[in-house]
């Protein structure tokens, strides 16, 4: 397989996706821009190659630059911005309508349960990065592993026809678990038909990655993913688990320098599920809240997501799975009980569900009216 | 004066502003007294957050929303763009807003729920023969239709759209309200250069006031927090630094306290420094004391507009 390298931007242009008409916009000769000869010959005598450069400077720099009057260089960078843009603003009856393929659709990836995708009202978003957290044994691989068989099933019944990038940071990968599974997918999802479930390899499309520390990890995101992206076989990326990579390699003094690594990542991971309108699902640690904090909102345990409020910001839906002392049963059965918390997302609610894992996966236990 | 009258007459109030703010004539203190209050501004649907802006989010200015992810910056915006759209005959501004989202927060689903509950609310309280016809075409096709989204993915694509506005702005004049859901996000993102950062931010900046005076528009920025070290104590600030400070004319900071939600006006040039409680519901931004079933709504204190 060809390794290809993308140097902080993603083409678009390849991607399936997109309509016809896109432009790629990072390099772009100046001949070809409707702009008077003055202009043009202006930016060539300059060091600027693309209109993103042009558009990354202040106006006053690129008056400096070019030596252009404020209005030509007003002109120039109306002309710019009119290249970059991908599409003009739509209504958003518009999009409601579907009329704009590559924009928020309204659509979610189910994590097959009916309960928990009640609670998230569909199921994961598929732009943003959504966070699991909880104290360790509380059940979060499970749920990992669940969407990275859910994602598979076709989009009717709440899947997105495709497999899971899963990368590793801490333990091996729990493929015993996932076998497992696979093999009671048909008892966990009894309203798939059957043929459907058999026709689908599920072992064949999670593709596992191992990163033990930043660098490998770096490397995964910017090699690995976008090629499993751009050929489609991959619309889910699993991180488990974020801390362990972020919290080990740095000294506490040292977070300036981490916050700044954090940033990086979640760009790259932002950019990923931008591009290719992906889900991305970040499994955090928890740790000790301390006493007076209430910066990131009341919490109904004592324990808050690790990583703090540099990460925080870089997370558009915030789940938390807590473990409870008493069991649940069902059949021959039992489980440890848990709740799946939502503990901020744009659309939903601050709503939590009773949660157990069984055999055949994590199901939620149906609210009693 | 004579001339003004004339002009008055046959462009209105707002032609001759525009008229002339064009030509750089001078204005006297009670005329921009009178045009401010003219000028209007939009309800929060938290009447105690509208009493403590003195009517709302005011138009022509620039208001930035601070806050911790997941307080409710996001959910005030929806807000704010479901209640520009009020209609003239509750007191509402009857205009559009242009959604930029940098952050990917603008969920459908969501947006739904607030239009839904604003309909419901005005189908209750409407009066009069001229409310009722209002609320037929005020429903919740219409107020989809009257927000325009633009998706920005980093910074460049965000100072392109701004780059594009004014031209939008000419074609759209009834637009009465910006949204940047969020500043902070892309700016933070791959731009290392801090001091690039700060020129870029003032020239952002610039172009906001200037977007919010010329065409008459609410100007709404929301920024992240993040965390300085003063005194080896930690204190939660807003972001994108000091000089970015400037840029707003009224500062809103959403924070918890304890299990409370609360906005303080921390800058403002007209409000003193007040904190009001509020909540979101399923329904949207809202006062803590409002009763919740349907059939007592509270009214957001506006003025009827004298037609």
């Amino acid at each position: 397989m060809t390794s290809l390298v993308w140097a902080g931007g993603f083409p678009c242009s390849k991607h399936k996706r997109c309509n016809g008409t896109e432009r790629d916009a990072r390099v772009m000769v100046w001949d070809q821009l409707p702009l008077p000869s003055r202009i043009r010959s202006a930016l060539q005598r300059t060091h600027l190659k693309s209109v993103r450069e042009v558009l990354s400077l202040p106006a006053v720099d690129v008056q400096r630059l070019t030596g252009l009057a404020q209005p030509e260089v007003h002109q120039l960078l109306t002309v710019a911005a009119a290249v970059c843009r991908r599409h003009a603003p739509l209504t958003v009856l518009q999009l409601q309508r579907g009329e704009c393929r590559r924009c928020e659709s309204g659509l979610r990836l189910s994590v097959s349960c009916p309960v928990l995708d009640g609670l998230l009202r569909g199921g994961l978003p598929v732009g943003g990065i959504t966070e699991l957290s909880g104290p360790s044994g509380a059940g979060k691989t499970q749920l990992a592993l669940q969407i990275s068989l859910s994602v598979q099933y076709p989009v009717e019944h709440g899947g997105l026809g495709a497999g899971a990038l899963y990368i590793c940071t801490e333990d091996s990968f729990p493929i015993r678990r996932l076998q497992q599974m696979i093999s009671e997918q048909a008892i966990l999802r009894s309203e798939v038909p059957p043929s459907v479930i058999s026709g689908l390899h599920f072992s064949d499309h999670v593709y596992i990655e191992h990163a033990a520390d930043l660098d490998s990890l770096q490397v995964c995101l910017s090699r690995r993913a976008p090629v499993l992206l751009a050929a489609g076989l991959v619309r889910l990326i699993v991180v488990d688990s974020v801390a362990a990579l972020f919290r080990s390699e740095f000294q506490t003094e040292d977070w300036l320098e981490r916050n700044k690594q954090l940033l990086t990542f979640s760009t790259m991971l932002h950019q990923l599920s931008q591009e290719f309108t992906t889900p991305v699902l970040c499994i955090n640690q928890v740790m000790d809240v301390l006493k007076d904090d209430d910066s990131l909102g009341p919490l109904s345990s004592s324990v808050t997501p690790a990583l703090g409020l540099a990460w925080a910001n870089q997370v558009m839906m915030r789940l938390m799975m807590l473990r409870h002392q008493t069991t649940v049963s069902r059949g021959d059965q039992s489980s440890t009980l848990r709740r799946l918390e939502v503990v901020f997302a744009p659309h939903l609610a601050r709503s939590k569900r009773d949660v157990g894992v069984w055999r055949e996966g994590v199901r939620g236990v149906p609210v009693l009216e | 004066s004579a001339i003004i009258s004339l002009h008055r007459n046959k462009l209105g109030e707002r032609g001759l502003h525009l008229l002339q703010r064009q030509r750089g004539e001078a204005v006297t203190a009670l005329e921009l007294l009178q045009r401010e209050k003219e000028c209007g501004s939009i309800t929060t649907f938290s009447s105690q957050l509208d009493r403590a802006l003195k009517g709302g989010l005011p138009v022509g200015k620039v208001t930035e929303i601070c806050g911790a992810p997941g307080v409710g910056k996001t959910q005030l915006c929806l807000q704010l763009s479901v209640d520009v759209q009020v209609p003239l005959s509750f007191g509402g501004l009857e205009g559009q807003v242009i959604f930029m989202d940098t952050e990917g927060s603008f969920v459908l689903q969501r947006v739904g729920d607030v239009a839904a509950a604003v309909v419901r609310h005005f189908s209750l309280v409407a009066e009069d023969g001229e409310q009722k016809d209002a609320m037929q075409t005020f429903d919740m096709e219409s107020i989809l239709s009257n927000i325009f989204l633009v998706r920005c993915h980093d910074y460049v694509e965000l100072l392109a759209e701004l780059h594009l506005l004014p031209d939008f702005l000419r074609d759209q004049p009834r637009v009465r309200l910006l949204v940047i859901d969020s500043v902070a996000f892309p700016f933070r993102q791959q731009l290392d250069d801090l001091s690039l950062r700060t020129r870029l931010l003032q020239g952002l900046a610039q172009q906001l006031v200037s977007i919010a005076t010329r065409h008459n528009i609410a100007v709404v920025i929301t920024n992240q927090m993040t965390t300085r070290l003063q005194d080896s104590q930690s204190h939660l600030v807003p972001a994108l630094g000091e000089i970015w400070g400037h840029a707003s004319t009224t500062r809103i900071l959403l924070q918890w306290e304890g299990s409370r939600q609360v906005a303080a006006i921390v800058k403002s040039p007209c409000c003193m420094d007040t904190a009001v409680q509020y909540h979101i519901t399923s329904e949207g931004f809202r006062d803590v004391n409002q009763p919740e079933n349907s059939d007592q709504p509270e009214i957001p204190l506006t003025e009827r507009r004298s037609l």
